[in-house]
């Protein structure tokens, strides 16, 4: 019941957010897009309290229960965001980051109570690690992602000479850090996510890899994301190609992890 | 009460002439003024765009001719002030609602020649603080000023007339602000040592960009820019390995072909690793070859692209000015009501003395008959205060409302003409017009 009421409070905050950052883009109004994160942040103290209690209340929490888990990245991607946001120049990337945290709250509460998965019986922590880490990994990745193609509109419109209002939209640096700590830190929790999926896949099967499509393309997913991130900060890419390596990264990943579990 | 405005600014006087009157040191020529009869109350704001007086006076035209004498033999520090033609060519004049009005845009950087700069907003408030140190700014112009900041706050935080930068100098920082998160370990290479680069070196400075690396084909100049503003000094031929270390480039040399090359860029953006670099071009031919904006990591701008953003900022403004322009009549009609009111305060104040005096005087007749005690002598006393005062109290507040209307001078006269104000009052307590208290009582 308080779950319930605290995932409405959440996707509610995370609307007035959304609303409240694109009327602060719109409007080129910094004060707008600084008032949006704060209401981002109360968003998402209602977003860990409902994960809080419903890992108190329920001893197998349904988090591979896939709304479940797009809520979870939700929190993830926000609480990322907001850190980064507290160091740096980033409030305009609440653009982008409000309505996507609101959609993934939003699957959560709209698709109603999930049902246990049996599958989840009898094997210990790993499921919960394997879903929280690779939940977490792909959040920020995809933060990474968002980060990427703010950095790209950007970048298009100063080469094509138009300048906006300062302040309203984050500089090309703050995106590109931004991005670079998303993927420095996303990619490693996703790698142990695909470990931890691995360890749970033979304690209930006694087999590493069973070959059904969720792990195929997970697999080929997390390779391929792991080849451009090798090429992002080993080649020294230009900032602009390390942004369309984030959003092409995370598009591929999202595809075959997310779009496989809907198919 | 009159208010009187009288200046130049840089649309009626050329800059020679306004550097000759710009003052310094307000103090002693505001002190001068209010020391003489005809002047209530001055500010005097000196800026390198202007230079205006405004004065409270009772004797308008009295105080014209000070003001106009001020400016024609005062000012000028030896002493010799404009011919008396040039001077009239470039003095404008308000009275009342139009001197508030201008005070009001003054302030809220309607009348500058950067329609939205921020300046101008400081240095009135600095004009304001001299003329209050001195003791020339009184309650009235202390109230004119006041809500001449509050009107410019209001301007600037419901218009965006200030938001875009319209000089070349203030893009190049918007523009580099927009590619890089912070100037503080950020270095400048200014390739030149003209105006431009100099105006644009201060822009930077000014944002917080520290090292700064001055390159120019004669070292002298070079060396002059780099002394003044802490830079280093360097000849042309350091260019490609300062280069590597810098995030912003402005430059502005003359020569046939661009010095900036596409083969050099691309040498350069690999020993600076993916590091973006912003080329601020004001050379004219250009400097940089516009090949280069097909390297990610450069932002080329040369000085058509700064001019065609800075216009449009400026068309921007200018549709802002609108909104600002109908913010400062309405705070300009707030205030009138508030200084036309306070044409009753004498005629309010006279009438109170006279209802008083006849008050005191009969209560004074009556207690000697009366043969009373001390607490109800205190009793009689207290009561016919208190009828007097339940009396006057409805007549007087509209006698205030109606002052603050053009229509209201008509009652006033009547109220005048009814109680015999104007008669002679052995003993009247009137200290004149807009003497003491200058709130609407």
């Amino acid at each position: 019941m308080v779950v319930g009421v605290l995932q409405y409070l959440t996707a509610g905050l995370y609307l007035l957010a959304s609303l409240a950052a694109g009327a602060g883009f719109t409007l080129a109004r910094p004060a707008m897009l600084r008032a949006a994160v704060g209401v981002l942040a109360a968003g998402a103290l209602a977003h860990a309290a409902s994960f809080t209690l419903l890992h108190t209340a329920v001893a197998a929490p349904p988090l591979t229960h896939l709304p479940s888990a797009l809520s979870f990245m939700a929190l993830v991607g926000t609480v990322g965001f907001l850190l980064l946001a507290w160091r740096a120049r980033l409030a305009g990337l609440v653009a982008l980051v409000a309505p996507m945290s609101c959609l993934g709250v939003a699957a959560a509460v709209f698709s109603g109570p999930a049902a246990a998965d049996g599958r989840i019986a009898g094997t210990g922590s790993l499921p919960h690690a394997h879903v929280l880490l690779a939940s977490a990994g792909l959040a920020l990745l995809g933060l990474a992602g968002l980060a990427g193609l703010s950095f790209l509109v950007e970048h298009r419109r100063l080469k094509r000479k138009r300048l906006v209002a300062s302040g309203a939209w984050p500089s090309l640096e703050a995106l590109d850090r931004a991005g670079a700590f998303a993927v420095v830190v996303g990619f490693p929790l996703l790698t142990l996510g695909v470990v931890t999926g691995s360890l749970w896949e033979r304690s209930a099967t006694g087999a590493f890899f069973s070959g059904d499509p969720h792990e195929t393309f997970c697999l080929i997913a997390w390779a391929i994301y792991g080849v451009l991130v090798a090429v992002r900060f080993g080649a020294r890419q230009p900032a602009a190609r390390c942004a369309l390596t984030s959003i092409a990264g995370f598009a591929f990943l999202g595809l075959a992890m997310l779009g496989v579990e809907l198919l | 009460m009159k208010l009187l405005l009288v200046g130049m600014n840089h649309r009626t006087a050329p800059l020679d002439l306004r550097e000759r009157l710009a003052v310094d040191e307000p103090g002693p020529v505001l002190r001068k003024l209010v020391a003489g009869a005809e002047i209530e109350e001055a500010v005097l704001l000196s800026t390198c765009n202007r230079v205006e007086l405004v004065v409270l006076t009772r004797e308008i035209e009295a105080a014209r001719l000070r003001l106009r004498s001020l400016f024609r033999r005062e000012l000028a520090p030896d002493g010799a002030g404009p011919a008396e033609q040039e001077l009239e060519a470039s003095l404008y004049e308000y009275q009342n609602s139009d001197a508030m009005r201008h005070v009001l845009r003054v302030a809220s950087s309607l009348d500058s020649m950067v329609v939205g700069e921020p300046q101008i907003l400081g240095q009135a408030k600095d004009a304001y603080r001299a003329a209050v140190e001195c003791g020339a700014a009184g309650p009235i112009l202390g109230r004119l000023f006041q809500h001449a900041f509050a009107t410019a706050k209001r301007v600037r935080s419901e218009t965006r007339i200030a938001e875009r930068p319209v000089s070349v100098a203030r893009v190049a920082v918007d523009l580099a602000a927009q590619i890089f998160e912070s100037f503080a370990e950020k270095r400048a290479l200014l390739v030149g040592a003209g105006e431009m680069i100099e105006l644009a070196l201060r822009a930077l400075r000014g944002a917080g960009l520290e090292a700064i690396s001055v390159a120019n084909r004669t070292a002298e100049r070079a060396a002059r820019l780099a002394v003044q503003f802490g830079a280093t000094a360097h000849g042309l031929d350091e260019l490609p390995s300062l280069l590597a270390d810098a995030d912003v480039v402005l430059t502005s040399i003359g020569g046939v072909a661009p010095w900036l090359t596409r083969p050099l860029a691309e040498r350069v953006l690999r020993a600076r690793r993916g590091r973006p670099m912003l080329v601020i071009d004001i050379g004219v031919p250009r400097n940089a070859d516009p090949e280069i904006d097909a390297l990610d990591d450069v932002y080329r701008y040369d000085l058509d692209d700064l001019a065609a953003i800075a216009n449009e900022n400026a068309e921007e403004r200018r549709r802002e000015q609108a909104r600002a322009e109908s913010i400062v009549e309405a705070e300009q009609q707030r205030f009138d009501g508030w200084f036309a009111a306070l044409r009753a305060v004498p005629t309010i104040r006279q009438l109170r003395a006279r209802v008083e005096a006849i008050r005191a005087g009969e209560v004074e007749k009556a207690l000697p008959r009366l043969r009373l005690d001390d607490p109800a002598r205190e009793a009689v006393d207290a009561l016919t205060r208190a009828i007097v005062n339940k009396i006057l109290h409805a007549p007087l507040a509209r006698l205030r409302e109606e002052a603050e209307r053009e229509e209201g001078i008509a009652h006033l006269e009547t109220t005048r003409l009814l109680f015999a104000l104007d008669d002679a009052e052995p003993g009247s307590t009137d200290s004149g017009p807009g003497g003491g208290d200058p709130e609407p009582a």
